[in-house]
């Protein structure tokens, strides 16, 4: 048996064995999880780990998950898109059924879900863990066939290879044009993310170039570092243009490669939307996303408050002040799991307390990072007064590159924990 | 193990209470996404499970206060009140290295 095996045991064991005890038959519960990333593969594998006597099974039809932490220095031709891939094996070990297709519907008061491939799933507990969509009616003149002219790299994976693709064959001297969509929309550093690490990458293969930055919004996370960095590192490459002066895109030509604003229009040599976004579309058929397109949730067990035995958890949920993130969404699913053995046995699951961590480079030596600490208070998830915040603005004792430094070895530790 | 173990379980036990024995307390599963549970994640963020309660302690009360230099872990300590930072630890050292 690993170590990890023996801790998770070890620690289900020492955790759960009175409520367990004290609730006979509790075994024979059955959990579905649908979706397949860092919310549902840590959601089935820590479920199993709790309470092996239950019944789990994962719902992904994709063989290989894609990640998207670290997808951005795939653009920068600093990582290799296999290393951002990992397979299922390591939660069928865990003991999770894993169905490869996909959920078409979900009955709340039947409490069954249909699968593509005809099986229908009945369910104690049900994770719905479907990650974003996109919102493709919010944003004229962009659909599935733009992406391919225009990559949104917001799902990574083919999408990624091919926005890299384009900035390797473009001409030096042509403009990277970016849009990214008003909150809330998943990762929220990310696009800023990826304009340091495009930049990195033509300041080195194309130096005439230059990045234009069309954001929906007039403030981001961790903006006074990334403007810092962007001043040290990429002085002039880098025009961030805010809604106040314009950036929001109103329509974009996958034709012409045009983006067109509240106050003009930018032709670009490689196009990149970030579009609108919302729950993954499974979460509207099950009826627990309301109408801003995300799923509202209870802050103690993320059970959804529109359909009960329905928990929702990491980017398709509303999370208080939490942001749709691997870290959080890893961070949710444990603490769901353990919430749902212990409702599953009868017992009340405990308040939890919730941390965030999320990495951004702005060059492969160079991080920067925001951290949370999150509790239930008045009905949602709440920042705890003083904690959190972001790396201090002074880089002092190479406190950039050792950010760069934990940030790497995170998505290794985090990675190994979700999927085995 | 089990001589090394036994004394960090019982004060574990002593912390926490003896009806949620050792019950992960708030908090504790979000720190692994960081602090791995097992050596097959190259690192250089240090495993905590296993290390003795105190010095855990020590480490998060330092880093809160600033006395001691930090990337992230002032920011995260912060939002731990000593209760709740001895009971992480306790949980953390009685879990097998």
């Amino acid at each position: 048996m690993s170590t990890r095996r023996t801790f998770l045991k070890l620690a289900a064991a020492a955790s759960l064995a009175p409520s367990v005890a004290s609730a006979q038959g509790a075994g024979a519960g059955k959990v579905v999880v649908i979706g397949g990333g860092f919310a549902g593969a840590t959601a089935a594998r820590t479920l199993k780990a709790l309470e092996p006597r239950l019944t789990v099974t994962l719902v992904e039809p994709s063989p290989v998950y894609t990640a998207c932490p670290f997808s951005n220095s795939v653009l920068a031709n600093l990582r290799e898109i296999s290393q951002q891939e990992f397979r299922y094996d390591g939660v069928k070990r865990a003991g999770v059924i894993v169905a490869e297709t996909s959920a078409t519907a979900v009955d709340a008061d039947a409490r069954t879900v249909t699968l593509a491939d005809g099986n229908k799933l009945a369910y104690d507990r049900l994770v719905m863990s479907p990650g974003i969509d996109f919102n493709w009616a919010a944003l004229p003149g962009y659909d599935e066939a733009a992406a391919q002219k225009m990559p949104h790299a917001w799902k990574a994976g083919a999408q990624t290879t091919l926005l890299r693709n384009q900035l390797q064959a473009m001409d030096d001297g042509g403009l990277v044009v970016m849009s990214v969509p008003p909150n809330p929309y998943r990762c929220p550093p990310g696009p800023y993310e990826r304009a340091s690490l495009i930049a990195y990458w033509l300041a080195i293969w194309k130096p005439k170039s230059k990045l234009l930055l069309l954001d929906a919004k007039d403030a981001f996370s961790k903006q006074r570092l990334f403007q810092n960095g962007w001043a040290e590192l990429y002085p002039g490459r880098i025009e961030w243009v805010p809604l106040s002066k314009g950036g929001k895109v109103t329509s974009v030509d996958p034709a012409t490669l045009t983006f067109t604003t509240e106050f003009g229009s930018h032709k670009a040599a490689v196009g990149n939307v970030i579009p609108p976004q919302r729950a993954g579309a499974i979460a509207g058929q099950a009826g627990v996303a309301d109408r801003t397109g995300w799923c509202p949730v209870e802050p103690v067990a993320f059970e959804s408050t529109l359909r009960p035995g329905i928990h929702v958890l990491g980017d398709a949920a509303i999370m208080g002040g939490m942001p749709k993130s691997a870290f959080a969404a890893n961070a949710q699913a444990k603490v769901c799991a353990a919430a749902i053995v212990a409702l599953l046995a009868g017992a009340k699951p405990q308040d939890p307390i919730l941390i965030n961590t999320c990495y951004s480079l702005l060059a492969a030596d160079y991080g920067i990072s925001v951290a949370g600490v999150y509790r239930p208070d008045k009905g949602q998830l709440t920042d705890v007064p003083g904690a959190g915040g972001v790396s201090a603005l002074d880089s002092v004792g190479g406190l950039r590159g050792q950010e760069a430094l934990y940030a790497a070895s995170w998505f290794r530790t985090i990675t190994a924990e979700t999927f085995g | 193990m089990g001589r090394v173990l036994l004394p960090v379980l019982a004060s574990a036990l002593l912390l926490a209470g003896p009806t949620q024995a050792a019950d992960a307390p708030p908090g504790a599963s979000s720190c692994t996404g960081c602090h791995a549970t097992t050596r097959i994640a190259d690192s250089v963020i240090p495993r905590i499970a296993g290390r003795k309660a105190a010095d855990i302690v020590t480490f998060m009360r330092e880093y809160k206060s600033g006395a001691w230099p930090s990337s992230v872990m002032g920011r995260i300590a912060k939002g731990f009140d000593d209760q709740q930072t001895d009971a992480i630890a306790a949980w953390f050292a009685a879990q097998p290295e």
